[in-house]
């Protein structure tokens, strides 16, 4: 079959209306706090067993992307993310949407969504197979200085100073290793605590670290939780495309960008999220806005986190490793299919592959009009629901989202406590996202550090093992970018103010 | 209208203190471990810490930061709002997920409302709190297959 065909198999009625199902419902389950992607594809995982292959990974595809677009409402309207992969996406969606903008947020990061999506998608199409190799030149040690530099990159972008930063994104790696280690299964900083033996689950410290000081703050004062404007305005689509087209380059940028970080495996939509966000912010000419509300660092996370679904696919597809935690659920269900993913996929199997890899790109396409109505309800019902009624919806849906995850009553009580910590924390200028990111990026960071570690006391050869390697060296060249790039280049502009006034 | 004042950050620095000792009780905990797996990255991430807390202290001391002043908020409704959502957790178990959803649901309306309790509100509040928890716990439960507390105290 060749491309046309395949491009029209995933054309039938049924897999059209399997892909606006998946994107409908992705969408919502995304756009609640609690309910993560993962979570949404392994529910609905036994629904596919009685499906055709391809069918069933367009389905799970579906559902993936709308997930993860899904996530930017809560972060724009609410401050939390909906899904770790929007982190990045309240710096300046709140901060929009704060301000009467939200409607325009939201529909920038559907436009976003839809092109880093297919960006992701396409790379998928064309590029596979040689772009899994980039996933086999990682080792260890570029896992974790690939994690570090996600949190110094966290550290300096968000708000407050460098070190406050920092030493949140030690305490979130601190949290991550609470309860019992992986490999040697010792009971570590739990001090005799039931309640901390199983660890802090990263989405609940999420949804307490972020939405509960929001509403800690929206039930202390009777303002108005988003501005309101008297007058409807539509989707602002046309505002919102003009706005896409002047940052064509951005979208672009932050889609590739995307694409490679989904390729490695683990890394996911934060990283990818938050590398673009950093880059848009770098090559910006009105910096100062970046934090304040600019469209720009909407586009660039949400085009970065969507196209992390296509790049997610790559090594799951072509080396079976899933690149993602959704993509490894859809790995189980492949096997549970029969299909075994491997080099060869592309070739015995063209005609799950191509056809589900055309599916993704019909059901990111439909994520536009789909995502603008979900998103142009959610904003309406955020701003008109009165806030004695908004307020504890949210709250319950923090229990019970959190409860959902582990089905335990310890997680909420941790919930809660990390929300009101998140909430002291931040009058005294510490931002939760470092925290939570030190707390997602935890294994990988230490899976890697001890790895490298044990490689590099074996050799006799430690500093070798961690800044010996090219792809290292130039990751840890990023990090001591992205750390003092802020303060030369402000030293450089006070320095060039003055001469001005000279 | 929160105005901008320039002080030491008193606040930070305490907080940093609070990391300080946060850090030093990890590095103490880590020598009950038995294995290097265990113990080599969170004492470097605690001893990390450590540096930066002490970082943090003496750049407080030599650089004062803009302070923002805050407007009247109730600090009685937030603590009412974290307590409200603690017994929740703790009833859980006991009175059920819906049950336990409901008071919390009732309390928090009653905390976050700022305007006058008018017959319709008085009305529609209840009607709408009780379709939203019912709501998503049918969703949970029956859709999701979440299972939810269902309560010790009723089930004997």
């Amino acid at each position: 079959m060749d491309s046309l065909g395949y491009l029209l198999a995933a054309l039938t009625p049924y897999h059209v209306a399997l892909a606006i199902g998946g994107v409908v419902a992705g969408t919502v389950v995304g756009s609640l706090p609690g309910l993560t992607a993962t979570m949404a594809v392994a529910v609905l995982i036994p629904i596919t067993f009685s499906m055709q292959p391809a069918s069933a990974l367009i389905l799970m595809g579906a559902i993936y992307t709308g997930a993860i677009y899904g996530g930017a409402y809560a972060a724009i309207l609410l401050n939390t993310p909906g899904t770790p992969s929007a982190i990045a996406t309240t710096f300046d969606g709140y901060p929009m949407a704060k301000r009467g903008d939200g409607d325009l947020a939201i529909t920038l990061a559907c436009i976003a969504s839809v092109c880093g999506g297919l960006v992701g998608a396409l790379f998928l199409l064309f590029l596979a197979p040689p772009l899994a190799n980039v996933a086999l030149s990682f080792g260890p040690v570029e896992y974790f200085w690939l994690a570090i530099l996600g949190l110094t990159l966290i550290s300096a972008l968000s708000q407050g100073n460098l070190l406050k930063g920092l030493i949140g994104a030690c305490f979130g790696l601190l949290l991550s290793c609470i309860g019992v280690a992986e490999i040697s299964a010792d009971v570590r900083l739990t001090f005799d605590s039931q309640t901390l033996l199983g660890g802090i689950e990263t989405v609940s410290a999420l949804i307490g670290l972020y939405c509960i000081p929001v509403l800690i703050d929206l039930v202390a004062t009777p303002d108005r939780h988003l501005k309101v404007e008297n007058v409807s305005r539509g989707y602002r689509l046309h505002e919102a495309l003009g706005i896409s087209w002047r940052n064509k380059f951005n979208l672009a940028r932050s889609s590739v960008l995307g694409t490679l970080v989904g390729i490695l495996p683990g890394a996911g939509g934060s990283i990818a999220g938050l590398v673009a966000y950093s880059e848009a912010r770098r090559s910006s000419k009105q910096q100062g806005s970046f934090g304040h509300g600019a469209p720009e660092g909407v586009q660039a996370t949400e085009s970065a986190n969507n196209a992390t679904v296509g790049g997610g696919f790559i090594p799951t597809l072509v080396l079976g490793i899933p690149g993602t935690p959704p993509d490894a659920v859809i790995l189980g269900a492949l096997l549970i299919q029969g299909v075994r993913t491997g080099p060869n996929l592309f070739t015995e199997h063209g005609s799950i592959v191509y056809v589900f890899i055309w599916g993704l790109l019909i059901a990111t396409v439909l994520m536009l009009p789909i995502g603008l109505l979900i998103g142009r309800y959610a904003y309406r019902s955020i701003v008109t629901v009165p806030k004695a009624l908004l307020v504890p919806t949210v709250a319950f849906m923090t229990l019970i989202g959190t409860y959902a995850i582990r089905n335990s009553v310890s997680d909420v009580a941790i919930m809660i406590i990390l929300g009101v910590l998140g909430w002291v924390l931040g009058r005294f200028g510490f931002s939760a996202s470092p925290i939570v990111l030190g707390l997602i990026l935890g294994s990988i960071a230490e899976q890697g550090f001890v790895q490298g570690w044990i490689i590099g006391a074996a050799a006799e050869n430690l500093w070798g093992e961690f800044f010996g390697r090219p792809i290292s060296v130039g990751i840890f060249a990023f990090i001591l970018l992205s750390l003092f790039s802020p303060l030369l280049l402000s030293r450089f502009r006070v320095k060039r103010e003055m001469a001005r006034a000279d | 209208m929160p105005t901008e004042l320039q002080s030491r950050d008193t606040g930070g620095m305490i907080v940093a203190a609070i990391f300080i000792l946060i850090g030093v009780l990890a590095l103490w905990d880590t020598f009950d471990y038995t294995d290097a797996d265990s113990f080599v990255f969170p004492r470097t991430v605690a001893g990390s810490m450590i540096v930066f807390c002490i970082a943090l202290i003496a750049w407080s001391l030599v650089r004062p930061i803009d302070v923002e002043s805050r407007g009247a908020e109730s600090t009685p409704r937030r603590v009412g709002l974290v307590t409200a959502m603690l017994i929740a957790a703790v009833l859980m178990p006991y009175t059920g997920f819906l049950l336990s959803g409901l008071l919390a649901f009732a309390a928090i309306v009653w905390l976050a409302m700022y305007d006058p309790w008018t017959r319709g509100r008085l009305i529609v509040y209840p009607l709408v709190g009780s379709a939203i928890v019912l709501g998503f716990y049918f969703l949970f439960t029956k859709v999701l297959l979440v299972p939810l507390p269902t309560g010790r105290l009723f089930i004997g």
